[in-house]
């Protein structure tokens, strides 16, 4: 069973081998990682996936490779300062762990924060050809053996915060419903018509979302999900799905989204990424939407990961693999990029237990 | 409570900041106590706000458009306020940890503590361990409240702590956290003084320390 065969298995809620794997990391762990490996590269790693070399991704056997085209692609950008083609202006921060310093980037400047500046405002254009060629390469290499993701996360809301300002866009959305809508019309379009693209180059899924949950509920509430983005994303859906009928759909939200995981699947949703387990309990979303709805992540990365034990990892992937991968419906991994702080004793305890515990073992 | 405090508490609790204006401009020019206008009309609106949140009626946007709205009556009210009057709660010296420019949770937390009484001195983010020994030394006996997101920046909350004792700050002052990855475990593991979830339990907890 090659790693695209694995996936989709996995998506038709039946067992693979073992449980499909994917795993993103920070550029800072990506190198740890690498010299771990004893790989060359110098490349920036970008963990959406945009400019990314897979030789980290493919080293470790992991199932899918993602190819990225968007505003997601913004982060992580060598320069300390920069701004992007959005007109977003960007920022590094340090940090410290105990395995040496890395460096976030963080958005530094809304070029809609002046309401009147919406009028003048020119989104990128989608229809480069520049920006599929890394698509056309991983579809072409690697489409026989690996299941490839085309990404357009930050698909509406986070790109449209990032346009307008965190607090400003969210007060717009409670006072102002217009001026929110004309805003994350411009994402919105740029990221369809990107996604369009993706999926008539041969991508498998493509992967959608904005974080709307905070730790312990969701950010906005669930009504205003379903005004604002359940539309948008049913139209995403539905027209990425009328290119290809084939094509899966995965969708994002960091935190606790559990009030509109229904809507998701009313709207046609195929995967869920990346369930936080402090935030949703895995096998409860197992029982109650496992026969509708796949899943993807679920490997706590704000405790275990970082401070657990390779005990801990270990324990904790045995456990999704008997109750949220139970069946199939399960792409395992980490709910976010590795982070610098993740011990490698930890990171290849989840590694090696993923991809050697046969899917069928009681272990 | 009348009919002008209780349209300036609607006013609040809904979000409506022009409302909130006009009617506590109203309440002012009829001479009505501003302290009457502060405990009835808002302070009673954001603990409405604060319960609505944590029940899950209410989330981000609401809560910001309900502190804006209070900000708005709370500046036409201050100079009209005595300083015997403010009977202020409490001062709290808040920030987002070193590295961690995160500053929703931080800033929906001083919202809700300004709405309950307190005085707020907002150090923003990235806040270093020493800016923070700075400003509980010049806020002699604030607590102290920090904010982090990341499992990366999370442990400059405990590096805070550190510089508090070493400054010798660390008795007179109390520590609050939160943060997404922070739990109410990793608070006592950092000798915090306590921990809550979310910015409407952070104003019960902060109350609870004063």
């Amino acid at each position: 069973m090659n790693h695209r065969e694995r996936v989709l298995t996995a998506l038709h809620h039946e067992s693979p081998d073992r449980c499909p794997m994917q795993v993103s990391f920070t550029p800072e762990f990506a190198e740890r990682l690498r010299a771990d490996l004893r790989l060359k590269g110098t490349a920036l790693h970008n963990p959406h996936g945009g400019g990314n070399t897979y030789d980290l991704e493919r080293a470790l056997q992991e199932d899918m490779l993602l190819t990225s085209v968007g505003w997601a692609n913004s982060y992580y950008q060598e320069p300390l300062t920069y701004t992007d083609e959005w007109g977003i202006g960007w920022k590094s921060i340090e940090y410290n762990t105990p395995f040496g310093p890395g460096r976030y980037t963080e958005i530094a400047s809304h070029p809609l924060a002046d309401i009147q500046a919406i009028e003048t405002y020119t989104p990128p254009d989608p229809a480069r050809p520049e920006l599929y060629i890394e698509a056309e390469r991983v579809v072409r290499e690697y489409k026989d053996e690996f299941w490839i993701v085309g990404v357009t996360v930050t698909t509406v809301f986070e790109c449209a915060w990032a346009l307008r300002g965190y607090e400003r866009l969210m007060t717009d959305m409670a006072l102002d419903p217009d001026l929110a809508n004309r805003i994350m019309e411009f994402p919105f379009q740029f990221h369809l018509a990107a996604a369009r693209r993706l999926v008539e180059l041969g991508v498998d899924m493509i992967w959608i979302g904005d974080d709307v949950g905070a730790q312990n509920a969701m950010l906005i509430s669930p009504s205003m999900w379903r005004n604002y983005f359940k539309p948008r994303m049913a139209t995403f859906i539905s027209e990425l799905k009328g290119i290809n009928p084939l094509i899966k759909v995965a969708y994002h939200s960091d935190g606790n989204i559990y009030p509109i995981i229904p809507d998701l699947i009313e709207i046609g949703l195929d995967v869920l990424n990346p369930i936080q387990p402090a935030c949703m309990d895995p096998a409860r979303l197992k029982r109650e939407f496992g026969d509708r709805l796949c899943f993807w992540g679920s490997i706590d990365e704000q405790y275990t990961l970082p401070f657990g034990t390779p005990q801990s990892v270990r324990g904790e992937v045995l456990e999704r693999l008997q109750t949220f991968g139970k069946n199939g419906g399960l792409i395992l991994g980490p709910t976010h990029h590795v982070q610098l702080d993740t011990p490698l004793e930890n990171f290849w305890a989840m590694v090696n237990t993923i991809t050697r515990t046969p899917y069928l073992s009681d272990s | 409570m009348n009919s002008i405090t209780q349209e300036i508490y609607d006013g609040i609790v809904n979000g409506q900041s022009p409302v909130v204006g006009q009617k506590v401009q109203e309440a002012l020019d009829s001479g009505m106590s501003p302290v009457v206008i502060l405990n009835e009309g808002m302070i009673a609106a954001m603990a409405e706000v604060g319960k609505r949140f944590e029940c899950g009626e209410y989330f981000v946007p609401e809560m910001l458009i309900a502190a804006r709205a209070m900000q708005t009556g709370l500046a036409l009210l201050k100079p009209h306020l005595q300083q015997s009057d403010l009977q202020s709660k409490g001062k709290v010296v808040i920030g987002t940890v070193k590295g961690d420019l995160h500053d929703i949770g931080k800033n929906l937390v001083g919202m809700m503590l300004e709405g309950a009484g307190f005085e707020i001195v907002d150090l923003g983010t990235d806040v270093s361990p020493e800016k923070f020994v700075t400003a509980a030394r010049e806020h002699h006996g604030a607590l102290v409240a920090m904010s982090a997101l990341l499992t990366t920046t999370m442990p400059n909350m405990k590096t805070t702590i550190e510089a508090l004792n070493a400054a010798g700050l660390r008795g007179q002052v109390k520590v609050l956290v939160g943060g997404a990855p922070v739990t109410e475990n990793y608070a006592r593991q950092i000798s915090a003084d306590g921990y809550a979830p979310d910015a409407s339990r952070a104003v019960a907890l902060a109350k609870s320390l004063v």
